[in-house]
């Protein structure tokens, strides 16, 4: 018995060292151009900026003392309203996409999945670039309106917070129906019929039972468009023309134009903890819901 | 006893495929019913007609005379037990199964005064906290079943309810639902695909065959007496023996006259079929007889089965013999043996 | 029953997101083949503006680098990726660290990964340029060709490797001849998927490309060009872009059956 386990052990040894050669590679280029970096710029966040742009080493929490400044404040508070927004559109809009091609017949389901999915890897550049066609003064909507015989004045489209909204929710709805999709495939059917046998309607077979079992994917959906949202400055740059601010046009502005390294890094930082927070609280909210998955089929006796 | 459910005529197409075409069965109250068919004969979709999870393409379905054929399945009077069981994974046990009782917006101490009852009667008292999850097979089961009685439905449908637990527990239950059944009052209609669940638990069975139904009597009579050579072939173990008619006279293979009542309208190629508890060994007492050689003997504590292949057959005769039987004979591969029964015995098929 | 008219509130839902999907690159596609080439009038089938396109030398040069950074990155990705993802799953001390680490580049934002990259290469006066491009892109394109072929591994008879131990072979003949083999469509198709990635890729090579306009990417020359606003020319790139990205996606999920990248 136990000259069993110690050949048991020196098998798991002589495995993981084989594993080792296989992991080291990518390990070492993940430790130099991923963790390395992201030190530098968290150890950079306590540093202070030069009177000439450079980096003076002397410890301070200035720079996030500065986050809290009411002009950065609001602008932390503004990029997370927008990315809130979007989000929250997102994830309704690709719940409901999501619940729809789940309730279509199996066969068909894995086609549109893909041609849901399939816009999210075109360019991200490209698909923005849509908008400003669509939206801009000279633009096909504004051509369909007047083509149509409107001829007032047409309300300003491209270049405001709703534009914003759009662009990032067009981007990355995909990704929600995708999230939302995964639950909604593998609930077994038999559950809400259950619930109809039971005497419940379709509304309230849909909010007690259905929706609660399937919103972990769509909160998933949810979180990573905040975070991908909240950090962007492609599309606040693109449809937003610079009217505002978000938190990534600010990263980009401290280190492209303001030079003010150490304050771009605690931003970033603060981003980072924005991310973790929410991935970690929708992790535990899921494990508590996680009951809701492993549903279909029952364990042996 | 009164006629609770009334199937009449009814049909179910998908395309061109007839599920069930043209069943008709009067279901009685307090009946513990099965039926019974192998997978494709129509019998889980006849079930969620009545449950309400399919419409008719053609038919009735009337409870207590009334049409409940087009009435939703959250306003019939009748509940279902799912295969899989189907519990609410994110609600425990007393939730899951207080929920059918919120849905008739009952008084809440009502509902878990009825919860509570009921736990008890299941024996899960002390997992009414539990997430489905967390209990095994069988109590799974149990909490499938609560949830649909506590409805105090009418009728309770049961698909395939002990497919999915092992052997022995299985046999466990199948006299824990006929023990429940009674006490509740309640009628059940069971699906099963289980021949021996059937002939078990259920006061009557119906057999359907490519959505029709073949027959529709109490164990017993289903087992003595099948309507066709496929309820003969479905329920239990029957051997075939293929006769020749001419006029009253059958004629086996290998020559030797058969003995039994003829049936109107059966042509010339005829099987005759018996069951091997029906086959004796003192053939000479009997009015039919055939001789073969012992192929093999399986022993199966209960009884022993002698396969005797008989000359000019093609599938070997199959004969129970009993434990005392098998202690005073030796059987040895090769002995010819004779085996012998009775025209009583003796059902006869169309070819 | 109501499920004729659920079934057709579903198919409304389904057209309209769809349509909601598809018609903005649509347009964008249908435009690039006006000949007067402004949204607003339709004058008539062209090829003009593809021409023009073609004779763009900025515009060649940066899809020429794109092309280098993709091929590069993407080949470097797929080797270590492979192994990454072979290492892990043999393991049989899962370590939460090394799955974290792989994972953290798909979460992180791209503009902190790319601000990162930046403080670091100026900091060791790297000098930037597309070979600064090229080791940024290998991070996160490593992520996901692991978690293809790792997805690959969890449906993997790992009995057909005991098998070739138990005939003879040695683990490296049994890596090569049995196990890389066994996992080729997964690995093709995650170097695609790679590729197709860091060909799209903007944020990233943005910070890390430098100030030289030698060492500009195709998207970082479609972002300079959509900033001035809208030109016939963008919407032929655009074109040229989402075909191509179409093409090698298609490829790679014929490749590997095993479903959509990031399934």
């Amino acid at each position: 018995m136990l000259q069993r386990r110690i050949t048991e052990r020196c098998r798991i040894v002589m495995q993981d060292r084989k594993s080792l050669v296989l992991v080291a590679p990518a390990f070492a280029w993940l430790t130099a151009f991923m963790v390395v970096p992201c030190l530098l710029i968290l150890a950079l966040a306590f540093f202070r900026r030069g009177i000439y742009g450079g980096i003076e080493y002397d410890i301070t929490f200035e720079n996030f003392a500065m986050v809290l400044d009411p002009l950065y404040a609001r602008i932390f508070l503004k990029s997370a309203w927008i990315a809130g927004l979007a989000a929250l559109i997102a994830a309704v809009l690709g719940y409901a996409a999501a619940y729809a091609i789940a309730s279509m017949p199996r066969h068909r389901q894995p086609a549109l999945l893909f041609f849901a999915i399939l816009p999210f890897w075109s360019n991200y550049l490209v698909r923005t670039y849509a908008w400003i066609v669509l939206l801009n003064r000279e633009g096909l909507i504004v051509g369909i309106a007047r083509a149509l015989g409107f001829s007032g004045e047409m309300p300003q489209m491209l270049y405001t917070e709703g534009a914003v909204v759009l662009g990032l929710v067009y981007n990355y709805l995909p990704f929600v129906i995708l999230a939302a999709y995964a639950p909604l495939s593998r609930l077994n059917p038999e559950i809400s019929e259950a619930s109809r046998d039971l005497g419940a309607g379709r509304w309230t077979t849909f909010r007690r039972v259905i929706l609660p079992i399937t919103l972990p994917g769509v909160a998933t959906g949810f979180v990573f468009v905040f975070v991908l949202s909240i950090g962007n400055f492609v599309t606040p740059a693109l449809l937003g023309g610079g009217q505002f601010q978000m938190i990534g046009n600010l990263v980009y502005d401290q280190f492209l134009s303001a030079n003010d390294w150490p304050f771009g890094s605690a931003l970033s930082m603060v981003l980072i903890a924005v991310m973790l927070v929410l991935l970690t609280a929708q992790t535990f909210a899921n494990e508590r819901a996680s009951t809701g998955r492993q549903s279909a089929e029952p364990a042996d006796g | 006893m009164t006629t609770l459910l009334s199937i009449r005529n009814v049909e179910k197409h998908f395309g061109r495929v007839r599920a069930v075409n043209g069943v008709s069965l009067d279901i009685r109250e307090n009946e513990f019913f099965a039926l019974l068919g192998s997978s494709g004969s129509g019998k889980t979709t006849l079930l969620r007609m009545l449950a309400g999870f399919e419409t008719l393409s053609a038919g009735q379905i009337l409870l207590n005379g009334r049409d409940i054929s087009n009435v939703a399945p959250n306003h019939r009077p009748v509940n279902l037990m799912f295969q899989s069981y189907a519990l609410f994974p994110h609600m425990s046990v007393a939730q899951n199964i207080a929920y059918g009782l919120e849905m008739e917006k009952l008084p809440r101490a009502e509902i878990r005064a009825r919860v509570d009852e009921i736990l008890s009667t299941i024996q899960l008292s002390a997992l009414a906290a539990r997430k489905p999850e967390q209990l095994s097979g069988g109590q799974r089961q149990r909490v499938a079943l609560a949830r649909a009685l506590v409805k105090r439905p009418q009728l309770l449908l049961l698909d395939e309810p002990l497919g999915a637990l092992d052997k022995k527990l299985r046999s466990e239950m199948q006299l824990e639902l006929k023990r429940i059944q009674h006490q509740f009052g309640i009628t059940f209609v069971i699906v099963t695909h289980d021949q021996e669940e059937a002939l078990v638990m259920a006061d009557r069975i119906a057999i359907l065959q490519h959505g029709e139904l073949v027959q529709c009597a109490p164990p017993r009579e289903v087992y003595e007496h099948p309507a066709t050579r496929f309820a003969a072939e479905f329920i239990g173990v029957m051997n075939f023996i293929p006769v020749q008619r001419d006029g009253a006279k059958l004629t086996a293979a290998d020559g030797s006259a058969i003995h039994a009542a003829i049936p109107e309208g059966l042509g010339a190629d005829i099987v005759a079929a018996v069951r091997p508890e029906r086959l004796r060994l003192d053939a000479e007492n009997c009015d039919n007889r055939l001789s073969g050689r012992i192929l093999a003997t399986a022993y199966h504590g209960l009884d022993l089965q002698v396969h005797v292949a008989i000359p000019a057959m093609a599938k070997p005769m199959v004969c129970r013999v009993t434990a005392d039987a098998a202690e005073a004979r030796d059987f040895k591969a090769d002995d010819i043996l004779t085996l012998g029964w009775n025209s009583a015995d003796t059902r006869l098929f169309a070819a | 029953m109501a499920d004729r008219l659920n079934m057709r509130v579903m198919l409304l839902i389904l057209s309209l997101v769809f349509a909601f999907l598809y018609l903005p690159i649509s347009v964008l596609v249908g435009l690039s083949f006006n000949a007067g080439g402004m949204p607003t009038a339709w004058t008539g089938f062209s090829l003009k503006w593809y021409g023009a396109l073609f004779a763009n030398r900025d515009i060649l040069r940066a899809a020429g680098n794109t092309l280098v950074v993709g091929l590069v990155s993407a080949g470097i990705a797929t080797i270590l990726g492979t192994l990454l993802a072979i290492g892990i799953e043999i393991r049989r001390r899962k370590g939460r660290f090394l799955e974290t680490l792989v994972f953290a580049p798909m979460v992180i934002p791209d503009i902190v990964l790319a601000i990162a990259l930046l403080s670091f290469f100026s900091l060791l006066d790297v000098r930037l340029g597309l070979h600064t491009v090229i080791l940024a892109h290998v991070v996160f394109n490593l992520a996901f060709v692991c978690a293809v072929v790792r997805a690959r591994l969890k449906s993997f008879d790992w009995s057909i490797v005991e098998a070739s131990a138990d005939l003879g072979a040695s683990t490296l003949t049994t890596l090569r001849r049995v196990v890389l083999p066994a996992l080729a469509p997964a690995i093709i198709a995650g170097g695609l998927l790679a590729f197709t990635l860091s060909v799209d890729e903007f944020i990233i090579a943005f910070f890390t490309a430098g100030p030289e306009r030698a060492s500009i990417t195709l998207p970082m020359q479609i972002y300079a060009m959509i900033r001035f606003g809208v030109t016939p020319e963008i919407n032929v790139l655009a074109t040229l872009v989402i075909g191509f990205s179409l093409v090698t996606l298609a490829l790679s999920q014929r490749l590997n059956r095993g479903g959509l990248p990031g399934q």
